[in-house]
């Protein structure tokens, strides 16, 4: 899988089958601070991601 | 965000909504259930509904001013009031936006706020920290050392409701969210202050303060940012590059983290500041309330903490 993270690095991680809170989790990301795309779809946290799935994360912006 | 339908392999990793056939956009772990893009809109809706009908926020026949930062949680209050005011009351929306002048970041906001306001067909008024304090934000941070937040919140309050007694507004509503205010509970415990704590700011219009509402207080701000998203409200747009200074920013990975662990704590967290102000309020006779020697506002000191402030870098 293809992860983008919100500073705007993509890394590369292995297409095991798992949930995106796993993921994040995984990465030190608080599901709550972030929204997550699977191929340009917004998904919820306990949606799986496995794969060639390309998966981008977007900070929630505070402030405002 | 583009809707697109799930294939047949996707209903089997992306959970359904509750409510409907279409795929989930957002699992909520308070009430463990998940919502699509039309179902967690309607709900974010209906629960600032609800908050303005039990607090009896809004009356026909108001001027309600609306701090319009161009941010996401402002630009959801005022889409979602518009709409809500339009169907409900016989109210007017006026939207105000305070440059505080801060170069890189305010730029693009305001130039959000104020295609949102055009699109809206809401009237919208542009202050400055520059036209009203003399100074920008930036300039005042480089010349003395001041907290950052600290010191463009009290200007920013200033400068918010002067201009909403320029218009003679009723209220002002602002876009705090339920995240926004358990850190805020949060910073108070910390500081140990306890006189911020216990105060209770929705009720003051008898001290000659605007009322303030809160329409979005039980909305997360993950909530409202996807409902930004998915109502194509405002784009991805810069954080204020003095927020990861402050110390809001430490105790929100904290108030984040625990919500995580222990869905609805934010909640409960601002519940238990709501009984402990009211039970305060039986014991603690309320401090004397004057009028600032400069400017005139209400204040509980010889002048207010906006002149206050100005007054110092000025000796
Ligand atoms: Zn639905
Ligand atoms: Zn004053």
């Amino acid at each position: 899988m293809r992860l983008q993270l919100p500073n705007g690095t993509t890394r590369e991680v292995n297409g095991d089958p798992r949930t995106v809170a796993a993921l994040l989790t995984g990465c030190d990301i608080n599901p709550l601070e972030v929204i997550v795309t699977k191929n340009g779809r917004l998904i919820p946290e306990d949606a799986t991601v496995s794969g060639n799935d390309e998966i981008r994360v977007f900070l929630v912006a505070h402030g405002g | 965000m583009n809707p697109v339908s799930a294939g047949a392999g996707e209903r089997e990793t992306i959970p359904y909504c509750d409510n409907c056939d279409d795929p989930a956009v957002y699992f909520d772990p308070r009430l463990q259930r998940h919502l699509c893009e039309v179902h967690l809109s309607q709900d974010v809706e209906r629960r600032v509904i609800d908050r303005l009908a039990r607090h009896g926020m809004i009356h026909d026949g108001d001027r309600i001013a609306i701090g319009l930062s161009g941010g996401k949680d402002s630009s959801v209050l005022l889409s979602i009031l518009s709409r809500v005011i339009r169907e409900r009351w016989d109210a007017e929306l006026i939207a105000i936006t305070v440059d505080e002048g801060i170069a890189g970041y305010r730029e693009e906001t305001i130039q959000s706020a104020v295609s949102l306001t055009k699109r809206l067909g809401i009237s919208h008024h542009i202050v400055s920290f520059q036209s009203l304090f003399g100074t920008t934000l930036d300039f005042l941070l480089t010349a003395h050392p001041l907290r950052a937040c600290t010191a463009c919140g009290i200007l920013r309050k200033k400068a918010l409701s002067d201009a909403a007694r320029d218009i003679s507004a009723d209220s002002i509503a602002t876009g705090h969210n339920l995240s926004d205010a358990a850190q805020s509970v949060l910073m108070n415990y910390l500081r140990g202050d306890f006189e911020r704590l216990l105060r209770d700011s929705s009720r003051r219009e008898d001290r000659g303060f605007i009322r303030r509402i809160k329409p979005l207080l039980d909305v997360h701000e993950k909530e409202i940012t996807l409902y930004s998203m998915v109502n194509g409200i405002t784009g991805m747009l810069p954080e204020c590059p003095y927020a990861t200074t402050a110390f809001r920013a430490e105790v929100r990975t904290l108030q984040a983290g625990i919500e995580y662990h222990y869905p609805g704590a934010s909640l409960r967290i601002i519940e238990g500041q709501e009984s402990l102000s009211k039970q305060a309020k039986k014991t603690v006779r309320p401090g004397t309330v004057g009028y600032c020697a400069s400017c005139g506002d209400p204040c509980s000191g010889h002048v207010c903490q906006a002149c206050g402030l100005l007054q110092n870098l000025n000796k």
